[in-house]
């Protein structure tokens, strides 16, 4: 009998409930951790300033500017905003200069916050020494919704942290015993450009911006980090303006630097960036960007070396240029992917091939696949949806009659000079609109259609991957489910509801190429059904 | 090497005693509030004859931001705490937070119960909460002591039904209460937004705090930057900085920086910023201010956002941008990212450059642009519209996007060529 599975409960509780609890019951709960004042403070080693400086190459000028607006120890300051570029690197300069100074902050981005209430508790969290943990089931210390509330909490928290850090001051050296420095405590806001799609940014970001005045507490310093210039911030409710401080880009000279960082073999690597550092850098400059381009070409660089750990000379250099060349024109073409199945086929592909040549065709032979799976009637409707939003509606009967024969054969005229203008309005508005709206019950007619002609075909081929025998029902649920996922996987977009109907209409947000390359992976001729004005 | 150190920690000291004095509201506004004509004199008796002579009042703070109402106001109040300690209590709202009626009411509850030393409950009603600030209101009338309620952001109270504007004065008319209002705001046409019955209870009594003149700004920084000779800093060091100082002040550049900042922001809170920006920027090693560390923090105010944005494009983004700008140069009403693309192509094909990028790239371009606020959607409700047919429009006109190409480093020829088609 499975009475562990299903005990006697007095309130009804379904079995997996039943089971799981029984389970947490029987395990000791961790200890869990408890963070105290010494977590303030960045719990490493500190830094000295050279190492800052020589860690973060370009950045020379950006450290020493933002140690004078900290100041010295217990020194008010009035609010800063970095901003810069993406990964112009002014959180980890911000977070390192925190370990570098050794002072007690107080960290939160509003990607992990993203909601203003999120945002508050996270900082009274962290102010007031509370671990989410699965004893409370992970809820805040105190419950903050509105920023009244979240000034009232943040002040008895900052007060009870400053008189804390005010004890701890008289006391021996903070060095010895890990203990941050100094009484005043620094709250980092860090991608606040995100504030700006929050539902409430028109009471949050004055809010935070007029947060020093409000506060009043000479004590605490406030730093905002933003990806956007202060001028996207500008409201109807005006501030007195933190103080701005501003990340460039990098240069090229820079961005050698920090490549050339933590390279075992260093004069390899700077004959590599000098080919490809330039071109690399006209498409785009920043380092995330060109770190995820120059790593996979750098392994196609070294291939035709032998001893990797080598400095190459001048004819070496020319030999490696001429291997590389083919390669950065197409790596300029990529953007970073992260390929779903594994580059074991295509490196034993490039090893049996030798020419050139074959080796250019390996390449295209991997784009026309797609390289993700999809179960075929979820591919069937991807087609169908593709061209319901590209056929007008009008051209479904005589594309898809009942015998299934697309016939798709205009009769041919001479174009003359107001067709061609009037083609060239029709295609610059067929790209200004995009893909247009279906309802639902026009996709699963095309999809009928289209796999009743797949029907014929594969039982030619004795394949039993579509199953009809189930009725015309059975597939009908079966496709509503794989609509429904490809809504959420954004290749199919739900648009508003139709105004007379009121039924929800659809939309394809698949390009032509992926539509295109799934067709053939199915062997459906797709450009034959496809309307060309 | 000591002695370096030593004239290290001295211009430490220094700077820190700076810093806090340009940090700290009060020390700031105390000696422009010294005349008797002075906002600071008038408020101060208008609040303590009603503190004396048991009557209601209402007042309007108005001034742009930075002018120091609330800094004044704060030095009133710890006066008039000074002089009368038992006859005054303070209650704070602020419109950013408070707004909401509801909110304001437990506020105010709240704060009332925290001065008297009563228990606050957190789940008091509206209903509760008004009628406890009724009663706390008669109670202090017959006890002789007066409530002064400060309403920062006043304009944000006066938004929506004014529940709370209008209850407040309403109380006050009654025979037993004795409480002052005090609104402060940036808006000078605040009073135009109450409605009639709030406007009718109250006294149009505004005071206007402007920027002080400019032999009183000169006469200011001076007393600001200069270190007090009776601190703990060694003589001879306070002498030598404040000569310094002085000779700074008279340099005819220096008047020029500071009338250029001025003209932009003319309140005594932004050039105490102006002001902080410029001792942080003090040379620790040398010890004494310079005109090299105002000018830094006037450049530093001045920048142009836009033309820094543009410089840190790549030359496919500058490409991008240049086929937007004759797209509506051709007149073309709205453009997406289509259409810039078959504007590339058909530059490309016209003049062969060497810049043709696929698809993919131009896109994560594209988006590089939207996330610098370079270009942006024109509305915000095309969720259902992937990102490549959402029409866009430039955020920067064409002179700022030429002078930008100018001042771009290795800048491809053709570009500017196009510009000037």
């Amino acid at each position: 009998m499975a009475t562990e599975e299903s005990p006697q409960v007095t309130r009804r509780a379904t079995r997996s409930y039943s089971a799981s609890n029984t389970a947490i019951e029987s395990t000791n709960l961790p200890e869990s951790y408890k963070p105290t004042i010494n977590d303030l403070g960045f719990r490493q080693q500190p830094l000295r300033l050279e190492d800052l400086l020589s860690s973060f190459p370009g950045r020379r000028s950006q450290i020493l500017e933002l140690l004078r607006l900290l100041g010295p120890l217990n020194s008010p300051m009035f609010p800063i905003l970095v901003y810069g570029g993406p990964s112009t690197g002014k959180t980890s300069v911000t977070l390192q200069v925190f370990r570098h100074l050794n002072r007690p902050f107080i960290y939160s981005s509003c990607i992990t916050c993203y909601s203003p209430r999120i945002l508050f508790e996270s900082i009274l969290n962290q102010l007031l020494f509370h671990r989410k943990d699965s004893g409370h089931s992970y809820s805040s210390v105190k419950r903050c919704e509105r920023p009244s509330d979240f000034v009232n909490y943040l002040r008895e928290a900052l007060e009870n942290v400053l008189t804390n850090l005010k004890g701890n001051s008289g006391k021996v050296s903070s060095k010895m015993s890990g203990r941050p420095d100094g009484t005043m405590v620094y709250l980092v806001f860090d991608n606040l450009e995100r504030i700006r799609d929050w539902d409430k940014s028109s009471t949050i970001l004055p809010f935070l911006f007029n947060l020093n005045d409000i506060l009043k507490m000479p004590e605490v310093g406030l730093i905002f980090i933003s990806n956007t210039s202060p001028d996207t911030y500008y409201l109807n409710i005006g501030y007195v303006e933190p103080i701005p401080l501003y990340f460039p880009d990098y240069t090229e000279d820079d961005l050698r630097h920090i490549f050339m960082a933590n390279q075992t073999n260093s004069r390899l690597y700077a004959s590599f960036l000098d080919v490809v550092l330039r071109p690399f850098c006209r498409v785009t400059r920043q380092v995330d960007e060109l770190a995820a381009a120059f790593s996979s070409l750098f392994k196609k660089y070294s291939e035709p070396l032998s001893d990797k750990e080598v400095a190459p000379n001048e004819e070496m250099k020319r030999r490696l240029f001429s291997h590389i060349r083919p390669h950065i024109a197409s790596a300029l073409n990529e953007t970073f992917q992260v390929r779903s199945q594994p580059l074991l086929k295509a490196e034993t592909n490039e090893e049996t091939k030798k020419t050139n040549s074959s080796r250019m065709l390996g390449i295209r032979e991997d784009f026309d696949k797609i390289d993700f799976h999809m179960s075929t009637s979820a591919k069937y409707l991807l087609i169908s949806a593709f061209l319901a939003s590209r056929n007008p509606a009008t051209l479904d009967a005589s594309l898809f009659d009942s015998t299934g024969v697309s016939d798709s054969r205009k009769r041919k005229r001479k174009a003359s000079e107001k067709s061609m203008d009037q083609k060239e309005m029709a295609e610059q508005e067929l790209l200004m609109k995009g893909p247009g709206t279906f309802p639902l019950e026009r996709l699963l007619a095309i999809f009928q259609c289209i796999t009743s002609l797949a029907e014929d075909s594969l039982d030619e081929e004795e394949s039993h991957e579509l199953t009809v025998e189930g009725g015309s029902r059975g597939l009908m649920s079966d496709v509503l489910l794989q609509l429904s996922s490809l809504c959420n996987a954004n290749f199919i977009i739900k648009g508003g509801s139709c105004p007379l109907e009121g039924s929800t209409r659809y939309r394809t947000a698949v390009s032509e190429d992926l539509a295109l390359k799934v067709a053939r992976s199915l062997k459906f001729p797709l450009s034959k059904y496809l309307y060309r004005r | 090497m000591g002695r370096e150190k030593e004239k290290e920690k001295l211009s430490e000291k220094a700077l820190n005693l700076l810093r806090s004095r340009l940090s700290d509201p009060n020390f700031i506004f105390r000696p422009l509030s010294d005349s008797p004509d002075s906002n600071y004199s008038k408020l101060k008796f208008i609040i303590s004859t009603s503190v004396t002579e048991a009557c209601n009042n209402s007042i309007l703070l108005l001034g742009p931001r930075g002018s120091g109402k609330v800094a004044v106001l704060e030095l009133v109040l710890s006066d008039l705490l000074q002089q009368y300690p038992e006859a005054i209590s303070v209650i704070r709202l602020n419109g950013l937070l408070h707004s909401d009626d509801n909110c304001a009411l437990k506020e105010i509850a709240r704060q009332l119960c925290m001065e008297h030393q009563l228990l606050f409950s957190k789940v008091a009603s509206f209903d509760d909460n008004s009628q406890f600030m009724i009663a706390m209101l008669r109670e202090c009338g017959l006890a002789h002591k007066t409530i002064i309620f400060v309403l920062d952001e006043f304009d944000f109270f006066a938004q929506g039904k004014q529940r709370l504007l209008y209850s407040l004065l309403d109380a006050m008319q009654s025979v037993n209460s004795q409480a002052v209002v005090i609104g402060v705001s940036c808006r000078l046409d605040v009073d135009q937004l109450l409605e009639k019955r709030v406007r009718s209870r109250f006294s149009h009594r505004k005071l206007l705090f402007l920027s002080p003149s400019k032999e009183d700004t000169e006469r200011f920084i001076e007393h600001i930057l200069s270190l007090p000779m009776d601190s703990s800093l060694p003589h001879n060091y306070t002498a030598e900085f404040n000569g310094r100082l002085k000779k700074l002040l008279s340099d005819e550049r220096f008047k020029e920086l500071i009338d250029t900042y001025l003209s932009f922001n003319f309140t005594i809170g932004h050039l105490v910023r102006f002001l902080f920006q410029a001792v942080s920027y003090m040379d620790l090693s040398a010890g004494f201010l310079s005109l090299g560390n105002f000018k830094t923090a006037l450049s530093s105010n001045q920048r142009q956002p836009k033309l820094e944005c543009i410089r840190d494009c790549s030359v496919l983004e500058l490409y991008m941008m240049v086929c937007m700008k004759r797209l509506e140069v051709k007149e073309q009403a709205s453009y997406n990212f289509y259409s810039v693309m078959t504007e590339y192509k058909s530059i490309h094909d016209s003049f062969q450059t060497s810049d043709y990028y696929a698809a993919n790239v131009c896109l994560r371009a594209f988006e590089h642009l939207l996330q610098c606020q370079l270009i942006s959607f024109i509305d915000n409700k095309g969720h259902n519209q992937s990102v490549e047919f959402r029409p866009v429009k430039l955020l920067i006109s064409s002179a700022e996007l030429h002078q930008g190409l100018k001042s771009y480093q290795q800048c491809p020829a053709i570009l500017l060529k196009l510009m000037d088609r």
